[in-house]
């Protein structure tokens, strides 16, 4: 129950699915709490993205993610994480993330401690860790950073909060240790 | 050494946000001009202005919002269970970013020392210093004496040179000024550019020699 897919809930219609490998082959979870009780499938309606719609349609979504899973609010996991599609995480993770040439969003109520690699990380929560990312790393103002961030482009909208440092990975920055000795010459 | 702050003197409104131009940054980046990625720790909170401006020069930088800690350091900073009050200093260093000692080419501590007690001056400027490289430079905005309230409580780059800042008005000063010789005194080597402004401020640049 808390892994949930997008679009498999009952008011969206049935598309004709690929036969697909195991949902989550890599993943290797570690529970740091007991599972909370399962909710009922017709208790009140829960959204499926309490994140901020914003939030959720980054401009840059991967065509190819067809799947994207969603840790919820009641979540609490530790552990070492990868996957081959986007991920959501609305709860709270501690461990390693690793979704390749996915995005990974912390919704506003996530909280995660984690070093992260993606090809394209968006926060709204409060993340506490290294982020990697190919593409972006977009920090929304509900956003609380303590970390690294590397990657080919960085937003920081105003009013999130970031300590940590920040470094564009550019083709033409071969090394970091040249600045050194360029300014002491 | 008297600049043209006289103009916002104790009671006025302290000056408008904005400072058109800053020759203390202009020297600054005339100074970094050979560096290809100049490492640079801004002491202010983040502002998006302020990054793409760094990144666009191909900086990397490093972020702490130390001013906001300054300002809000009555309840977490100040020991007042003893006759005499202590400013915990050591506290303070430990809200710095990880910064790897002797690798920065700037830091932009805007008017963190106006903000910090006479006697926590001292080690954050060493504290300061040591991330610097050799050459590396210390960029401040600090009050003239005749400046009394109008506390910046962010700072940011609208340019390579020009900087906004966000002031409280009314709060007045919480220390006494820095004068310009105890400025040369916190900086090792005591090399140190001092640039007046028609705010009320002035900028200074003290060089790791």
């Amino acid at each position: 129950m808390w892994w949930e897919k997008k679009g498999q809930t009952s008011t969206e219609p049935q598309r004709p699915r690929a036969p697909s490998p195991p949902l989550h082959p890599p993943v290797r979870i570690e529970m740091a709490e007991p599972i909370p009780a399962a909710v009922p499938e017709t208790s009140s309606p829960r959204t499926e993205n309490p994140m901020n719609e914003n939030l959720m349609k980054s401009p840059n979504t991967s065509s190819s993610s067809a799947h994207q899973t969603l840790l919820g609010g009641s979540v609490v996991l530790r552990g070492e994480l990868s996957a081959d599609e986007d991920l959501v995480i609305d709860g709270q993770f501690d461990g390693s993330i690793n979704l390749k040439d996915h995005t990974l969003s912390v919704g506003q109520h996530g909280k995660v401690k984690a070093d992260i690699t993606a090809r394209q990380v968006v926060v709204g929560g409060v993340v506490e860790g290294k982020i990697s990312a190919k593409d972006k790393i977009e920090i929304r103002k509900t956003g609380h950073v303590v970390g690294d961030l590397l990657s080919a482009g960085v937003a920081i909208e105003e009013g999130a909060y970031f300590k940590g440092s920040i470094e564009i990975q550019r083709d033409d920055i071969k090394a970091t240790s040249r600045s050194a000795a360029s300014l002491s010459a | 050494m008297r600049g043209s702050g006289q103009e916002t003197s104790a009671g006025l409104a302290p000056s408008p946000p904005v400072i058109a131009a800053s020759q203390g940054l202009s020297w600054l980046w005339q100074h970094l001009r050979e560096v290809t990625q100049p490492h640079i720790l801004d002491c202010s909170a983040i502002s998006p202005t302020t990054l793409n401006i760094l990144l666009d020069r191909k900086a990397k930088l490093f972020v702490a919002d130390l001013l906001s800690v300054s300002l809000d350091a009555e309840a977490k900073l100040w020991d007042r269970t003893q006759k005499i009050p202590v400013f915990k200093t050591a506290d303070f260093i430990s809200y710095f970013p990880d910064v790897p000692s002797g690798s920065l080419s700037a830091i932009l501590s805007w008017n963190l020392l106006d903000l910090l007690p006479e006697s926590a001056r001292l080690p954050v400027t060493e504290k300061l210093f040591s991330f610097l490289q050799p050459l590396g430079v210390v960029f401040s905005i600090l009050r003239e004496p005749n400046l009394k309230s109008g506390v910046g409580r962010r700072w940011w780059l609208q340019s390579q040179t020009q900087v906004h800042v966000e002031q409280d008005q009314k709060r007045t000063f919480p220390y006494p000024p820095i004068s310009n010789r105890e400025i040369e005194k916190l900086a090792p080597g005591g090399n140190v550019k001092i640039f007046l402004t028609r705010s009320g401020r002035r900028e200074i640049l003290s060089i790791k020699g």
